[in-house]
């Protein structure tokens, strides 16, 4: 976690210098120097270069294996809001197939621009809630999956806190169980966001890169969601692998 | 021309298989300040700048303390641009040619080198102080010998089982050492000036003039040596260009600021004592002594034998990377380059370096060599071998961000005023310790002598000396990604 830093709010130049920057590099697209940003914006040299370092150091940007060229950072997706996607008929069919198999609700969440969001919440019963399912991943079964793919994880982790008793919140606990869903291709929490909930999520992958795309999870009661589930897991996966070439 | 800015980039980094992006910021910065070791500096280097400095000595450390964050502002050039494994060689490498970059990796090998056996040797020694202050049983050289083999052993077991475990030992060890150095000098400064303290043969502290200030630095800005370890650990540090540059500054500052304290008090306990500081062997323990505190010593070796060991921790971990940085680069053995599967630190390396920086020492201590002697002169030495890599990291730095287009005037200016300081610093320390420049003589002929034989054996290699952690495909973002 990084501790947040200070900002007194009284350099509004220095803000608005760095958005500019931050345009700068989308419209000039990557490998742009920072002698040419600084022209096109007739801004001092040595302020952006402040800027560009800064904004490095923050990994909204990086630099280019020459280290005069810029690019954005994976970080700097997080600037953007994620394509309010909605599933295709044939996703769909999937997925209502998926849910008359179980009497538990079915969720698909997607994970474009690393952020977190539901897109095909279960109509018929409670689904999470999508403010603190994207602010506090880890204690959510879907979350897991993203954290788990992540070099680090913490970059994607403001603040740890405990909803529940069994909330884990510890980083050494939190590292194996993420170690833990890397390897099983499986996330589960049982009651640790609400007492009576819990769920189990499988990652749905891009048949060609093996990317993470998105995540479908089973939600139930803490007791159920405990137990092995071996064969509705299998289901799950089934599922998960057919909705792979429709959603990536 | 834009639109293959994918076809450069690399789908891995050239120092893959290191643990990527782990260690927190404070861990990065106890590993820079236990390269400085300050505790150990604290107490014996005042002594050693007053001999020529006298009372202006806390002038020689303030002086001191200004030259190292001027080096420290040109290390940051690079270390807000890249992120390296090689600490200043992959630094130097992107500002002057090869063989620039093969004389920084030698000096730094050098200096990590023998710093991680004098850090070794000064453990030992003071561990056997604190034997001798406790029980008064020094115990003898066989004793000592097994207890530096199994401290040795020790760091290169941490070192070996990871970045992250060593760091926080040392974070521990280096606090420890730190508090009970203030304790000292604070109870020191507390207690006034020794009025019967044992003059030393000096009849009077010699008086300052510009002329010993300056002469006083040079003792004073060796201090400081092994303050920039944290270059080296870019690669496994999670916001590497924010937490090196500053792990850097910082430890140049904070040692900056102890030494001027600790000159500080040891300058006023001696103010009424003929002869004053200069020349005292000890001057910690002869103040204490003055003033009946019998007990004082013990917490001196206590944290000197902590800082050593930090700093042996720290040095060894450095130096494995340098190893590792220059196995990728093609110029030492392949071997060097591969990393542990588990631990993700470079094991080969790890395990090629730290016997040696161990069993050099303990064969020394074993055939009755006396181990202060050993220290001054691999201090001496080491400190030679990290003022070279400074002087040309300052020299690449403008060369580097002319390349790249970002050259500013005060990285000029830094560099003009820093660079010959450096230089004459580096001769001055060369010539007047003979011995020390005798041998360096010698080793810099065998680098020579290896930089030729690679020039003509491994040109290729040599040229692309200095990788470091590229921006890799997966670090970008491209417009794809966004649309899944």
């Amino acid at each position: 976690m990084t501790a947040p830093i200070p900002l007194s709010g009284r350099q509004p130049k220095a803000v608005r210098s760095a958005l500019h920057v931050l345009e700068e590099i989308v419209s000039a697209g990557p490998g742009v120097t920072a002698k040419e940003i600084s022209e096109s914006l007739a801004m001092p040299q040595a302020t952006t270069y402040r800027i560009l370092n800064l904004l490095v150091a923050e990994e909204y940007l990086v630099r280019l294996p020459d280290l005069s060229g810029f690019a954005l950072g994976r970080r700097a997706a997080r600037l953007a809001l994620p394509a309010a996607t909605t599933l295709t008929t044939a996703a769909r069919a999937v997925v209502d197939h998926m849910r008359g198999q179980t009497r538990w609700g079915v969720h698909v969440a997607s994970y474009a621009a690393e952020q977190i969001s539901l897109v095909d919440p279960d109509p018929d019963h409670p689904a999470p809630d999508a403010g603190a399912l994207a602010r506090f991943p880890y204690a959510f079964a879907l979350g897991r999956l993203l954290l788990a793919e992540q070099a680090d994880w913490r970059a994607l982790v403001r603040d740890v806190r405990p909803f529940t008793a069994r909330t884990v919140t510890s980083e050494p606990e939190l590292d194996r169980t993420l170690k833990a869903v890397a390897r099983d291709g499986l996330a589960r929490q049982c009651g640790e966001f609400r007492e009576d909930r819990g769920c189990i999520a499988v990652p749905i992958r891009g048949p060609r890169d093996g990317r993470l795309v998105a995540g479908i999870a089973l939600a139930g009661p803490t007791a159920r969601i405990a137990e092995p589930n071996e064969e509705i897991i299998a289901v799950l996966r089934d599922h998960a692998a057919r909705l792979a070439p429709l959603l990536a | 021309m834009r639109d293959d800015v994918r076809l450069r980039l690399r789908s891995r980094s050239p120092v893959e298989g290191l643990e990527r992006r782990r260690l927190g910021p404070l861990e990065v910065f106890a590993q820079s300040v236990s390269g400085a070791a300050p505790s150990a500096a604290m107490a014996a280097t005042p002594a050693i700048v007053a001999v020529s400095a006298g009372h202006g000595t806390v002038w020689s450390f303030v002086i001191a303390t200004v030259l190292a964050l001027l080096v420290a502002g040109c290390i940051a050039r690079f270390t807000r641009r890249m992120a390296a494994s090689g600490g200043l060689y992959s630094l130097t490498a992107k500002g002057l040619t090869p063989a620039g970059a093969y004389a920084s990796a030698l000096a730094s090998l050098l200096g990590y080198g023998l710093l991680a056996a004098g850090a070794l040797v000064g453990a030992t020694l003071y561990l056997q102080a604190l034997f001798d202050d406790l029980w008064a049983a020094g115990g003898g050289r066989v004793g000592a010998a097994v207890v530096m083999a199994v401290i040795g052993l020790g760091t290169g077991v941490l070192v070996l089982r990871g970045a992250r475990l060593s760091a926080r030992v040392v974070l521990l060890a280096e606090s420890i050492s730190i508090t009970l150095m203030l304790i000292v000098f604070s109870l020191l400064l507390a207690g006034g000036p020794a009025a019967d303290a044992a003059p030393t043969e000096a009849t009077a502290m010699p008086s300052p003039g510009i002329g010993g200030i300056v002469a006083g630095v040079l003792p004073a800005l060796a201090a400081f040596i092994g303050f920039e370890i944290a270059t080296s650990l870019g690669t496994e540090v999670r916001r590497p260009f924010r937490s090196v540059p500053r792990a850097v500054g910082l430890t140049a500052a904070l040692a900056g600021v102890l030494y001027v304290f600790a000159a500080q008090v040891q300058v006023f306990g001696f103010s009424a004592t003929p002869g004053g500081l200069a020349g005292q062997a000890e001057p910690v323990v002869a103040l204490a002594a003055v003033k009946g505190w019998g007990w004082l010593p013990v917490l001196l070796d206590l944290g000197l034998v902590m800082s050593f060991v930090a700093c042996g921790l720290a040095t060894a971990t450095a130096l494995a990377r340098v190893l590792f940085s220059l196995s990728r680069d093609g110029v030492a053995p392949r071997a060097f380059g591969r990393t542990h599967r588990r631990f993700r630190t470079p094991h080969l390396a790890v395990l090629a370096s730290v016997p040696v920086t161990t069993g050099v020492p303990v064969v020394l201590l074993a055939v009755g060599v006396p181990l202060p002697a050993v220290l001054v002169t691999v201090l001496t030495l080491a400190a030679c071998g990290f003022l070279l890599a400074y002087l040309l990291v300052c020299a690449a730095a403008p060369v580097f961000l002319h390349r790249i287009g970002e050259l500013t005037w005060p990285a000029v200016a830094v560099s003009a005023v820093i660079v010959p300081i450096l230089l004459v610093v580096l001769v001055a320390f060369v010539v007047t310790r003979p011995l020390s420049g005798a041998l360096l003589g010698g080793l810099a002929v065998l680098g020579a002598a290896g930089y030729l034989m690679l020039r003509r054996r491994r040109p290729e290699a040599l040229a692309g000396i200095g990788v470091y952690d590229e921006t890799t495909t997966a670090d970008v973002l491209f417009p794809h990604r966004g649309a899944a």
